[in-house]
Formats: C-alpha cells, structure tokens, sequence
C-alpha cells in the first residue's frame, strides 16, 4: 500500500500525551491523526492503580483511566491509526510519516508523543529467560508465582509498588536494589516495610539471572564487601526505570544524552512544525497529570504554527 | 445478574445497536459439576445477551451435546463459540472477564459485522493462508497488554478460514500453563510450532501466523 493520507497533524503515541493531544487539535477543529502500534494508553494502561491524577479522590485503574481518555478523544474527531511509525521524512514545510502498512501519513504539523519503556538490565539471563520467570509486568504474571520466592529489581515506586502487590501472592519479595535506600515515595516505602514478606537486599549489584529452563535465582554482588551470592527466586520483575522512544526522531530534531527530546517552553523541538509531550521529552517529573499538562501546549502551540504559516 | 453497572450495560446497548449487523450466537459450553467459573461466565455471557436483540445466547452441556462439541470444537470449559453469519472460529476458554471482556465485546461486534480493523495489507496476506492454523492465546484477567494478542488473533480468524482462534485463561487451565511452560503472558502458541511472548505489533503477528501456515 503506498497511499498518502493527508492531516493538519500528526500525533505519534496514544499514551496520556497523545490522547490530550488529539483531543485538543480535534476540539480546535484540526484534522488529527494518532498513531499507535499497540493498544491505546501507552504505560498509564499497565499501571494497576493511580492515585494522584486529580478528580479521582477514590483512585482509578490505569487501563480504565486510559479507556476514558481515549473516549473523549475520539468524541473530539482524532482519528486514531493503528500501525507502527517506521520512518519520518522532514520534507519541506511537510513532516511524513512512513507506516508499516507501506502508506503514509502527511501533515504540516508533528507531535511526538512516543513516551518511554521500560529499561532492560541488560544482564546474562535477562533476555533468554523472559517469559520464563523474567517479566517486566508483576498484575499480568504474578499469578503464576503464587506460594514461591520471587526478586523485584529495582528501588523506584514502580519498583516498590508492585513489590507490595507480589506480596499478596507470592511466599516472598525480595527487592535488590544498588543503593542502600528507597527512591520510592515515603508513603509507599512505609507500606513496603511495615510487610513481612517483603525482604531488601541493599546495595547490590546485579550480575546476572540464573536458571537454565525457568528462573531459579538472581546473582548479586555486594558493593562493600564484593561477595557474591544467588537470591533464590523463581520471578524476577525488572523495574529498573525507563528509557525515550525517540529513534524515530533521532538526527531530526535534538536530543540529550539519554535520548529525551529537548523542547521550549512551548513544546516546540529544534525543528520548526514539530512538536513533543510527555515522557519523550526532557523534563523533571514523568507523571500523567504533566504529560496531559505538555499534551495540551503542544496542541495549542501547533495549531497558532499552522495559522501563522498557512 | 447485576455484574455490569447501569451505565456500562448502557453503553453496551448505544454499541451493539451502533455496531452490531449480522445477529451474532454465544454458543456457551459448560457442565454441571466441577467447573468453577462456569457460573460467573454463563452470567455475564447473559447479561450481555440481553443488551440486544441481535445476540443469542446458547447454552450445551460438554458431555452430552456431544455432535456441538465436535462441530465447534470444544475440549475444555467454559468455552464459548461467537458465531456471525458464519462459524469464523472465535474461541475464550475460561471466563472473559477483567481486561478480557473488552475483547469479549469488540469480538462480537466484530463477527456481527464479519470484518475487523485489520490493516489491507494484513488482511489480503491472512485470505492467502491455505492450510489450518491454531492460535492459542494465554492470558490472566489482569493482565492489560493481553486484549491486544487476543484481538489480534481473534481477527486474524475472522479474516482468514483457516485460522482458529483460542483465548485461555491461565488459572483455569493449570494442565496448559504446565505443559506450555506458560511463566509470563500474553504467550502465543501457533500450531504448536510457533511462540512467542508478549504482545506484538500488527505487521509481526500476522508474519508469525503465516509462518505457521507455510
């Protein structure tokens, strides 16, 4: 299929970020397109419970939270395409967007709104055993650890939260994190202490996941002392924090370091017309409430770019 | 009844009356005894019948509607057969419920309309599949990636004659979880071949269904 769909913007993500998006250029009367190669909601639908998104007192699951966000993006006109971004081409006033289907999408303006995934270790085992006992997902494959030891890698909130959700199904949690302390919220930490299940193991390195067919341990070394020992584990949850999708953008417009795509106040990239929210972005804090926050600037700020140079 | 709240069952209504084309069959397979999620899936599965005048729901006993049995299929329960203008070869075993049941609702429709949201190029690739395929997808009701491998091979069934599709629930199933190996999903398991963990972009799951197939 090589056809070329035209749009007065294109929105790459439908995470909190693109979905905000889309509901503002849609509700500004712009024709809109969101691209996803998954299912809409990006993290937020991995997410069991949140409790600091504004205007649920009672908390909300994340998947529902991100169904009713993209409701009320489609009542807006945001058309959402369900195809894999491959390739984005920076023709002159015109950004075009190569899907896997073989067609294209063709707007002036662009919001990338790719968000960011959760990092791998990039130890030994990691790769070779996943699905075998390493999972990056503790709500969807908890259950299969009930009554047997399992290790939580990491020490964030993630981390610690579904450390404190494990432990109602699994015999034990130990958390091994590389500091001797918590960066989780203290409201969760005091949660995870006060839980008998639940064991840490501080300042640890880790080496590698251990087991040939399943995962029977996590090998670590202690920073101090540099022994090294096998935590026996039948899991291992990795939630060692996440990473930009922002390949796609890569050499187009600028990025940190770490990959982020740096924005003005605005939104606005290195780039004139394209635009970035969200998690992708370079910024403090990655919650929902900024995401939609960044979501609604970037809308408004192309949709004044498009008036100005139509 | 009274699994659905008021405005869902609502909403489900505005859909199906939206959406729904072809009258679409829940031939629901279940057993007197020892089948514990019998019961919650045959209430649901009622409630849903009920939102529209286009759904029926059927209800056969595994040992004794012996010919059904064979016809759609069927070695383990509760097992529910969507049926459109044709039988496409839409399976759940074990309770759609949790994140599941949105693909409960979207398969429906999907049936009754005997089409999906598959891209062209995906679907004139599916039309091609010229011997049986076996999609078995392993799921737990939390699990939100899930919906996505189930509905990708739902519709790959729809689209295809050859392409039977299975949702299993892992808990129900423990005999599968073992002899899969199943530790994470959503795990695919293509004609016994193929698999793969996790969910997978459109253009990757149909290549490992034709690969199945070759």
């Amino acid at each position: 299929m090589s056809e070329t769909r035209n749009y007065d913007i294109t929105i790459l993500g439908a995470g909190p970020a693109g979905l905000t998006a889309g509901l503002y250029a849609g509700r500004g009367g712009l024709k809109a397109a969101i691209i996803e190669k998954m299912m809409p909601g990006g993290l937020v639908a991995n997410t069991e419970r949140i409790d600091n998104y504004p205007g649920f007192p009672e908390g909300i699951s994340g998947y529902e939270l991100a169904q009713k966000m993209e409701q009320q993006t489609r009542k807006f006109g945001a058309e959402i395409i369900s195809a894999q971004a491959e390739n984005i081409i920076s023709e002159g006033k015109y950004q075009l967007v190569k899907l896997s289907d073989g067609s294209t999408v063709k707007s002036r303006a662009l919001i990338v709104a790719t968000g960011a995934f959760p990092k791998t270790l990039g130890v030994s085992g990691e790769k070779e055993l996943l699905g075998k006992g390493v999972s990056y997902c503790a709500v969807c494959d908890g259950a299969f650890f009930k009554n047997q030891p399992v290790a939580v890698l990491g020490g964030g909130d993630s981390a610690v939260q579904e450390a404190i959700y494990l432990a109602g199904l699994v015999s034990k949690v130990t958390v091994i994190h590389r500091r001797n302390a918590l960066r989780a919220a203290d409201s969760i930490q005091k949660i995870a202490f006060a839980n008998k299940k639940i064991a840490f193991a501080w300042s640890k390195d880790i080496l590698s996941i251990e087991g040939s067919s399943r995962v029977s341990g996590v090998r670590v070394m202690d920073k101090q002392t540099l022994k090294e020992e096998v935590i026996p584990a039948s899991g291992a949850f990795i939630y060692v924090g996440y990473q930009p999708n922002s390949e796609l953008v890569k050499g187009i417009v600028n990025t940190d370091q770490q990959g982020y795509i740096i924005t003005d106040d605005k939104m606005a990239t290195s780039l004139q017309g394209i635009y970035a929210c969200g998690d992708v972005r370079q910024k403090l804090v990655r919650q929902i409430s900024g995401a939609v926050g960044d979501a609604a600037t970037a809308a408004i700020a192309a949709q004044q770019y498009l008036e100005l140079n139509a | 009844m009274g699994m659905l709240r008021e405005e869902d069952q609502n909403h489900l209504r505005r859909e199906f009356s939206g959406k729904l084309v072809n009258p679409v069959k829940i031939v629901f397979f279940t057993q007197k005894l020892e089948c514990m999620y019998c019961q919650p899936t045959e209430e649901i599965l009622t409630e849903i019948a009920s939102l529209s005048d286009k759904l029926i729901l059927e209800k056969h006993d595994l040992l004794e509607d012996k010919s059904l049995v064979d016809q759609y299929g069927i070695d383990k329960i509760p097992g529910i057969a969507l049926i459109g203008d044709r039988d496409y070869g839409v399976r759940f075993f074990g309770v759609p419920s949790g994140f599941e049941f949105t693909s409960l609702i979207e398969d429906i429709i999907d049936v009754s309309r005997g089409t999906t949201g598959l891209t062209l190029d995906s679907r004139e690739k599916l039309k091609k599949i010229a011997k049986p395929v076996k999609i078995q997808v392993f799921i737990t009701p939390t699990c939100p990636y899930c919906p996505a491998a189930v509905r990708m091979a739902h519709q790959a069934a729809i689209e295809s004659d050859m392409v039977t599709a299975h949702m299993v629930e892992s808990a129900e199933f423990p005999h599968l979880v073992q002899k899969y190996g199943v530790m994470g999903v959503p795990k695919v398991i293509i004609n016994e071949t193929i698999q793969f963990e996790g969910a997978q972009p459109e253009p990757v799951f149909i290549n490992h269904i034709l690969k199945a197939a070759e």
